[in-house]
């Protein structure tokens, strides 16, 4: 009898440790899911400078369909910020500083950016292909 | 991956529909994104004005008036003073509020993008305290862009009944050009479960002068609501 409620209780928390074993990996599944998701694999990185208010290189061809990583190194001691409403992009990066940008994945075309604080100069394209 | 997508979306939305509640006054509000830029200031006026709810004034208006500044590129702190009207009473300060939004990762990282709220505020002539905390998240599909944020609300204080009150508001946006931005959005909470078509855009002039405008009309969808809520919102950013 003992031996049949033990094996009862036995089963029982196996049983909740099971669900709970459950909730917590359905649990890590969601947050890997929302945290890393597609971004499995490391994106491609492309390296920028922010020279006397330009952008070095101001133009540069991606792969299509491919998320890619921009790393932007503003040398001037004053903040540029690198926008581009085709990209849906916006970041101020303060001078001296660099600043991580996230692009794609993208159809092929021609994607301009800007500086907004020196729209005059700071100009540039991403061509996709 | 997609399939992963799917369900973790259909988790999430199903978690959200089934926890969400309530919150008094008027839910219908500004959608926030999860972004902040660093050495960002803004002032900002919002406006939202209601009509024909069951047991609330006609003519039922919110405005709020806001200075806001990053701390850094990641956190975004914005003090606000809260005034509301309607066809009885005039208008009237009622309360001072602190909010503060924080960026967790970056544009386009992950498959999602992802920011939480924080606020508390005080009514000004009488003893009520609210302190608010959320989840905001923002997905890009081609031109359209995907917003909801979840905020769950605890009040107290002598003058009010505690209680937890949530809202769920949820914003698609096409991204048509940067002065034009046609959308829908859509409201759930207390007494209020609303839908209707917004506009938005952004006009710049100058270094780093840009004012970025909203509105909207906001339709019932069930007896509670009110009939029609318009709002506005202009923000100035330099």
């Amino acid at each position: 009898m003992k031996a049949a409620e033990n094996q009862k209780i036995t089963k029982r928390s196996l049983c909740s440790v099971s669900v709970a074993a459950g909730k917590v990996a359905a649990i890590t599944l969601i947050a890997n899911g929302l945290l890393v998701g597609a971004a499995v694999a490391a994106p491609p990185v492309i390296e920028l400078e922010i020279r006397d208010h330009l952008f070095y290189p101001a133009e540069f061809t991606v792969p299509a369909d491919t998320k890619i990583k921009l790393l932007i190194h503003n040398m001037d001691p004053t903040p540029e910020e690198f926008e581009s409403y085709e990209l849906n992009r916006e970041k101020v990066i303060p001078g001296n500083r660099r600043a991580v940008i996230f692009i794609g994945p993208l159809k092929p075309g021609t994607y301009p950016f800007f500086g907004e604080f020196y729209p005059k100069t700071a100009q540039g394209k991403i061509l996709v292909q | 991956m997609r399939h992963q997508i799917s369900i973790i979306s259909a988790l999430l939305a199903g978690f959200l529909l089934s926890t969400v509640t309530a919150a008094d006054g008027i839910v219908i509000d500004k959608v926030y994104h999860p972004y902040v830029q660093a050495t960002e200031q803004e002032l900002e006026f919002r406006a939202v004005i209601q009509d024909s709810q069951k047991y609330f004034p006609d003519d039922n208006q919110l405005y709020r008036f806001a200075y806001g500044r990053s701390l850094n590129d990641r956190w975004f702190a914005e003090i606000y003073l809260t005034g509301d009207r309607n066809e009885n009473v005039g208008f009237d300060l009622r309360a001072v509020e602190l909010e503060m939004k924080w960026q967790l990762t970056e544009q386009g990282e992950y498959w999602a993008d992802w920011g939480m709220l924080f606020e508390v505020s005080k009514t000004i002539d009488e003893n009520i305290y609210e302190v608010a905390g959320g989840v905001i998240v923002e997905k890009e599909l081609g031109n359209w862009s995907h917003t909801a944020n979840f905020i769950v609300e605890q009040e107290w204080g002598t003058d009010i009944i505690d209680e937890i009150e949530s809202a769920l508001n949820v914003q698609s946006r096409y991204r048509y050009n940067t002065f034009f931005e046609p959308g829908i959005e859509f409201f759930k909470g207390q007494d209020t479960f609303a839908i209707g078509p917004v506009i938005m855009g952004d006009l710049r002039w100058g270094m780093r002068q840009k004012l970025h405008w909203e509105t909207g009309a906001i339709f019932a969808l069930d007896e509670k609501s009110p009939d029609l809520t318009l709002k506005v919102l202009f923000e100035y950013e330099f």
